[in-house]
């Protein structure tokens, strides 16, 4: 049984997001690196491993389509414990809709062949979707399992999984082969240990093609038509002081209440 | 024929407030569209959700009542509402951004090779399309999106738009037979949440940082929460920390929320924090730390220990809310 985990490059979560007619960069003026594994990501790929060292899944690959640099994060799967890793290049199909993008991870999930599990994070943190995992399903025609928080039990043919909603948790069995998508609950990921990532430098990571994939991309269903910033929020914050903690909370109420939003 | 559909989320046979919200929107865009509005509902003893509908404007309402819907199953739900689109012609479907309503739009954007737009803040009709703002980047950007041909899928945050209001309309709905065949999933179990309000809804949120410093530190800040009837939030660090369940977690990796009122105690407003409670409308921070970053999203600050500040507050509200 193979496990592929679908892993994206987003930009760091403190780096600093600009846009400039439409066209967005960004850059990590602190210590970090401007691009990263989609921190979702993070719990999928240790998921991963996971059914691999505990639940007898024979290889764990990890799965990206995107520009050149991102075999970068394929390098941190690598690094963390994944057994090999694909790169789908994304040249002259640089603008893809999640329809489409679906389309090209389910194509090479089926190239990998024997996979059971396909796992994918909650959201991307930068077109902040979350809907690759249900599109992915679709286009396998697998049993779709979102926002899991737990896996109760794995067989060989079947799989159980706690799914966290809004109005608590649902237990559901279904059928392999599934399209997972996980939640932050369902563990605590590795960091990469030293010889993890001697090893991931040294592997290889294939690069496949749409052509390879047999997949060609249309037009976006879906236009960016203005992208821009967050108007600045008016005003500055209002301190409240006073002469005793009372006073202060009296105060505190007092302008609560007249925002009403008490 | 084309119209508006709006997708329904019921919870225990109730309309959630979510779906609400979605009527409304849903309206509005109907109205700019000259297009009816169709309310989606499936489920099990769903005849009042059906009823809800008509009242909180829907021109019509289909759907399927049946046992086997009892419990949402994406394979169970997803078929269905993909034939049900297709039979009343609607080109237009507005669903909230839950977890069930991003499986459901999601369902339909594949198998009807169209166009998707998850968790908008705000639509407007622009010719004859719905133009939808939506925040990108972790909510450090906006993006006005639009689907430029055919069917158009698109969900809605939570508390971005406001509820429909009563009409005093009725009607009867039109079921159709749920075939629900051969499925490869059953629900064995549903372990609802435990009481309080749930953060996406809740109008209101108190929320502890590390500040609180244990488990029990909780104990004045889930207070002033009930007190205000709000929901309990948390930063990351406290529930890395095992301070507090996964569920309370705001933030990038956690829950986005937009109450009305927002309330950081302890909390020292890291940019993944902010990433999930930005769109607050107003924003309360009480740390003693008078240089913490969530003084800079803040609308009030309250400098000093959060167990003496918290407290005090909760107190004065006890008295005016009687
Ligand atoms: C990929 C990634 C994703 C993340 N996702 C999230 C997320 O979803 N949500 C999230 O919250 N964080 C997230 N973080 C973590 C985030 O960067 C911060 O580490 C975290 O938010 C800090 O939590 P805190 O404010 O409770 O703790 P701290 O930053 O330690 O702040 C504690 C604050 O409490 C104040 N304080 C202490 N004692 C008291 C007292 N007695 N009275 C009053 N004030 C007091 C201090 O002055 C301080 O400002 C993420 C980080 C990464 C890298
Ligand atoms: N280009 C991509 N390559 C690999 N995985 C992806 C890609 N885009 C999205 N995903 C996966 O789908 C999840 C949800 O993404 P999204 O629906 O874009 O928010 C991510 O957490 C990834 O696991």
């Amino acid at each position: 049984m193979k496990v592929v985990v679908c892993v994206k490059q987003t930009p760091s979560t403190t780096a600093t997001i600009s846009v400039n007619d439409n066209v967005v960069t960004w850059e990590d003026t602190g210590s970090g690196k401007p691009n990263v594994v989609n921190p979702w990501d993070e719990y999928t790929i240790e998921e991963g491993i996971r059914l691999k060292e505990n639940h007898g899944a024979t290889e764990t690959i990890a799965l990206t389509f995107g520009s050149a640099d991102s075999v970068d994060v394929l390098r941190t799967g690598l690094a963390m414990g994944c057994t090999s890793a694909v790169h789908i290049s994304n040249e002259g199909a640089e603008e893809v809709d999640a329809l489409d993008t679906a389309a090209v991870l389910a194509a090479a999930i089926e190239k990998v062949e024997d996979v059971k599990v396909a796992m994918c994070g909650k959201q991307a943190i930068d077109g902040d979707s979350g809907v690759m995992p249900m599109l992915v399903a679709r286009k396998l025609g697998w049993t779709p399992l979102t926002f899991v928080a737990a896996i109760n039990e794995i067989t060989e043919d079947s799989i159980t999984v706690e799914r966290l909603l809004e109005n608590g948790r649902q237990v559901i069995t279904a059928k392999l082969p599934v399209v997972m998508s996980v939640v932050k609950e369902i563990n605590e990921p590795r960091y990469p240990s030293f010889m993890g990532i001697r090893k991931a430098n040294r592997a290889t990571v294939p690069t496949w093609s749409l052509d390879d994939l047999g997949v060609s991309v249309s037009a976006p269903r879906v236009n960016w038509q203005k992208i821009y910033s967050l108007p600045a929020r008016e005003g500055s914050v209002e301190m409240i002081d006073g002469d005793s903690m009372n006073d202060k909370a009296k105060k505190l109420v007092d302008k609560l209440f007249e925002e009403k939003v008490i | 024929m084309s119209g508006v559909g709006v997708y329904i989320e019921n919870y225990e046979g109730k309309m959630m407030t979510v779906s609400q919200e979605a009527l409304g929107a849903a309206r509005q865009t109907a109205n700019d569209l000259g297009k009816s509005l169709t309310a989606v509902v499936i489920g099990q003893n769903v005849a009042d959700v059906a009823a809800a509908a008509f009242d909180l404007g829907a021109d019509s309402v289909i759907g399927s009542d049946h046992a086997a819907l009892a419990e949402y199953r994406a394979e169970a739900f997803g078929p269905l509402l993909t034939q049900l689109v297709q039979e009343a012609g609607l080109d237009v479907l507005i669903a909230g951004a839950t977890t069930q309503g991003r499986d459901m739009t999601a369902w339909l954007a594949a198998d009807l090779n169209a166009g998707l737009i998850a968790d908008a803040t705000a639509l407007k009709v622009d010719g004859d399309r719905v133009v939808a703002t939506r925040p990108v980047y972790a909510g450090k950007l906006l993006s006005d999106t639009v689907i430029p041909e055919g069917m158009q899928i698109i969900s809605l945050r939570s508390r971005a738009f406001a509820p429909a209001e009563s009409t005093g309309g009725s009607g009867s709905a039109q079921w159709v037979d749920a075939n629900v065949g051969d499925i490869s999933t059953e629900v064995t179990g549903f372990k609802a949440k435990e009481g309080g309000v749930s953060l996406t809804d809740a109008k209101i949120i108190v929320s502890g940082g590390r500040g609180v410093g244990g488990p029990e530190g909780f104990d004045p800040v889930r207070a002033l929460a009930d007190t205000l009837g709000g929901a309990l939030g948390a930063s990351r660090a406290t529930v890395d920390a095992g301070w507090i369940p996964y569920d309370h977690q705001v933030g990038q990796t956690g829950k986005t929320v937009s109450p009305d009122l927002y309330i950081a105690c302890g909390i020292s407003g890291a940019i993944q924090h902010q990433a999930g409670m930005r769109t607050s409308k107003i924003i309360v921070a009480i740390n003693k730390d008078s240089e913490a970053p969530i003084f800079g999203l803040a609308h009030y600050g309250v400098v000093g220990d959060l167990f003496d500040v918290v407290p005090a507050v909760e107190a004065e509200f006890k008295k005016r809310l009687g």
